[in-house]
This record gives C-alpha cells, sequence and structure tokens, in this order.
C-alpha cells in the first residue's frame, strides 16, 4: 500500500459505502495531504468510539480523553497502518485497549486510596461511572423503554454488540465484532445471532410495531 | 464470557442467517437513538479530538499524561469555590493544574505545578495560539489570563521527548 493511492482506489461511488469504506477513504485523503474527509470521520465515529470505551467501565472524564488519544494516536500512525480497509476496526481495538489501561489505572489508584485509613469518603469514588442506572432515566417513548428492557434479555456481549453496531453501519457488523472479540465468521450484512435473539424477545412480548 | 461458548452451545438462534430487514433497521435505529440518550456524548469531543490530532500532527513524539482523579480534599482551602483541579500523572512526570476566574472575569487562570519540580518549559497550546512559560525552580508556573476553551498542556524535558496534556476545557 503506497501513501500516494488516490481517492477512488476505494469504492467511493459505491451506495453501500459504511463507515468503514469511509475511515478507508478518510486515511487515504489525509496522507495525501487532505483532512476533510477524516474531520467528518471524527463527527461520525466519536460516539461508536465513545461508547465502546465506556462499555469497557472507564468513567466519562477518562473516556473522553481516551476518545481523542485515540484519533492522535491514529494520526501518528497514519503512514504505519498498512491496510486502511482495516482502520475503523484498529480505532476500536485501540481505544478498546486504551480503555482496559484506564481502568486498570482507575483500579490501582482506588487500592492505594483506600490503604490509606482515613480515606474512606474517596473510596467510593473511584468505581467507574455508568451513568445512571435505567430507573434514572426517564426515556420518553414507551417503545424506547420496551426495547430497553429487552435488550438486557440478551447476553451482555450481545448487548454491547448491538449498541454499537446501531451507532454504524450495518456493513460494520463484521469490523465491529471482531473489534469486541466476537468473531462472527462470514456474517456479511445478515441479521446475525444477537440481533436474531434480541427480535426473539421482542416478538414474544408481542404488539408493539417497529417499524 | 464467549457468546458461542457453554451457554449458547452452538446451536443456531432462529433467523440469524437472514439478511437484515426493515424490521432490523427500525430497530437498530431506535437502539441508537437510546444508547446516544443515556449516554451523551460530553460537549465538544469532536472538537477537543479534532485538536488533539491537530497537535499530535506537530508533535510526533510525545509521551502522554494521563487525567488522574484527586479526592475532593485535596483542593486547597482559600481558593475560589468555582476553582477546578486537574491533575495529569505517568511515570516520569505530574502536573497539577488549579483553574480559576482571571481577575478580569472573562479569562481564566492556571496556576500549575510540576513534579518532579525544575526550570522547565511549560507550552499552554489553544486552537490559534500557543502561549509559553517557564516553572520556576519549585516547578509552578502561571498563564494569567488564557481564553476559555479547549487547551493541552506540554512540558519540555531536557533532552526528552515532550509530555502533553489530554485537550481538556478550561
Amino acid at each position: 500500500m503506497s501513501g500516494a493511492m488516490q481517492e477512488g482506489t476505494v469504492d467511493v461511488g459505491d451506495a453501500e459505502e459504511s463507515l468503514g469504506d469511509r475511515a478507508a477513504r478518510a486515511l487515504l485523503e489525509y496522507r495525501d495531504g487532505r483532512s476533510g474527509a477524516l474531520t467528518s470521520l471524527v463527527r461520525e465515529a466519536t460516539p461508536l468510539l465513545w461508547h465502546t470505551v465506556r462499555a469497557q467501565g472507564v468513567d466519562r472524564d477518562a473516556a473522553d480523553d481516551v476518545v481523542q488519544s485515540t484519533w492522535a494516536a491514529l494520526v501518528r500512525h497514519v503512514d504505519t497502518i498498512a491496510e486502511p480497509k482495516a482502520v475503523l476496526k484498529w480505532l476500536l481495538v485501540t481505544a478498546k485497549r486504551a480503555a482496559w489501561e484506564a481502568v486498570r489505572k482507575t483500579r490501582d489508584d482506588a487500592r492505594r486510596r483506600t490503604e490509606l485509613p482515613d480515606d474512606v469518603l474517596e473510596s467510593g469514588a473511584a468505581l467507574p461511572d455508568l451513568g445512571p442506572g435505567p430507573e434514572a432515566t426517564v426515556l420518553d417513548d414507551e417503545r424506547d423503554q420496551i426495547l430497553w428492557s429487552a435488550l438486557r434479555e440478551v447476553p451482555e456481549r450481545c448487548q454491547q454488540l448491538l449498541k454499537l453496531i446501531s451507532l454504524a453501519d450495518r456493513p460494520d457488523y463484521k469490523a465491529i465484532s471482531a473489534a469486541l472479540g466476537m468473531p462472527v465468521g462470514s456474517i456479511g450484512a445478515t441479521r446475525g445471532r444477537c440481533l436474531a435473539k434480541l427480535r426473539a424477545v421482542l416478538t414474544d412480548q408481542g404488539k408493539v410495531s417497529w417499524t | 464470557m464467549d457468546m458461542n461458548s457453554a451457554q449458547d452451545g452452538t446451536t443456531s438462534v432462529p433467523g440469524e442467517a437472514e439478511p437484515l430487514d426493515a424490521w432490523d433497521m427500525a430497530v437498530l435505529g431506535r437502539l441508537a437513538r437510546v444508547v446516544e440518550e443515556r449516554d451523551p456524548v460530553p460537549d465538544g469531543l469532536v472538537e477537543r479530538s479534532l485538536f488533539a490530532m491537530t497537535l499530535a500532527g506537530l508533535e510526533a513524539e510525545v509521551m502522554e499524561l494521563q487525567r488522574i482523579d484527586v479526592p475532593v480534599g485535596a483542593v486547597r482551602s482559600g481558593q475560589p469555590l468555582e476553582a477546578r483541579t486537574v491533575t495529569f500523572t505517568h511515570e516520569r512526570l505530574t502536573v497539577m493544574i488549579a483553574l480559576s476566574a482571571a481577575d478580569d472575569g472573562v479569562s481564566v487562570r492556571v496556576d500549575g505545578w510540576i513534579a518532579p519540580a525544575g526550570p522547565r518549559a511549560v507550552e499552554l497550546r489553544q486552537p490559534g495560539t500557543t502561549l509559553e512559560t517557564t516553572a520556576d525552580d519549585d516547578g509552578r508556573f502561571v498563564f494569567e489570563a488564557v481564553e476559555p476553551g479547549s487547551a493541552s498542556f506540554l512540558v519540555r524535558l531536557p533532552g526528552g521527548t515532550p509530555v502533553t496534556t489530554p485537550v481538556v476545557e478550561l
């Protein structure tokens, strides 16, 4: 792969262009001195990175830093990423590893602090903040609530995958699953196991129309 | 926990091999909204990321400091109530930043402290501007009036890789 590849070597005009394709194009254009596509990618993919990091149990402040440093790392490694098609996966894996590191640091820190006898008040503060619980959040639409509670009935890993899939494009299913360490084989844009499970739960609950 | 292991066995879930249809799209679309509603991406994160990328393009080699939680009690008494302290650390260096309102009431005053102490060049980088100062022998430095907004600190170590902080909102 040469850094001088021109736009067009990735299927730009493809109607099925996914987030992963746009990420590849952004990398190639950036190598070529054009940063517009990368800026758009940051806007589009930051929510996906944010929720990937948060799913690892990272508090909001630390997650903010992890997402930024993931994007900064992309710029630093822009010439060493051999396979542009794998940029989306690279971003997700980089974010996830940095999230684990942040969680490890927080735990070490918490352990050090709880060893201090007078520090009782702080011991709870180091627990990852996972945001308000389901009961604290008012989901204003009944269907949102049904969907949210149905989601909690599928396995934890499926919940994570479905949340992230929902934030990307369906053809990115495979990249996201791989980054989460959930190989899905040649799943392509098929419904897949997790979504099929969610559908079964929702179908059992009956009546509500989803389309 | 592997979704393909014991609990699920290798049994397939009915419908998993079917192509995505309008139902799937509708449910995923709704799910995206609910996910975003429950844990919204912080305001300005995209802008902070873009600025961090600009900085990364300028300094290829840096050590990144990590923000750490400092117990509330560690904020020195006598500071104005709205003062905010942020601490960043790395194996070789800790930088503590205290933010308060500047005398003009609009800008932000930044009081910083670097450990281990020593005279070091400190840069405060914001989109479009860079302010520079030097930490004194005790590791203290001050930027008296800084525009509120995204900023990252960079500390130059003699003969070493510069150290930077994540982009924070002043």
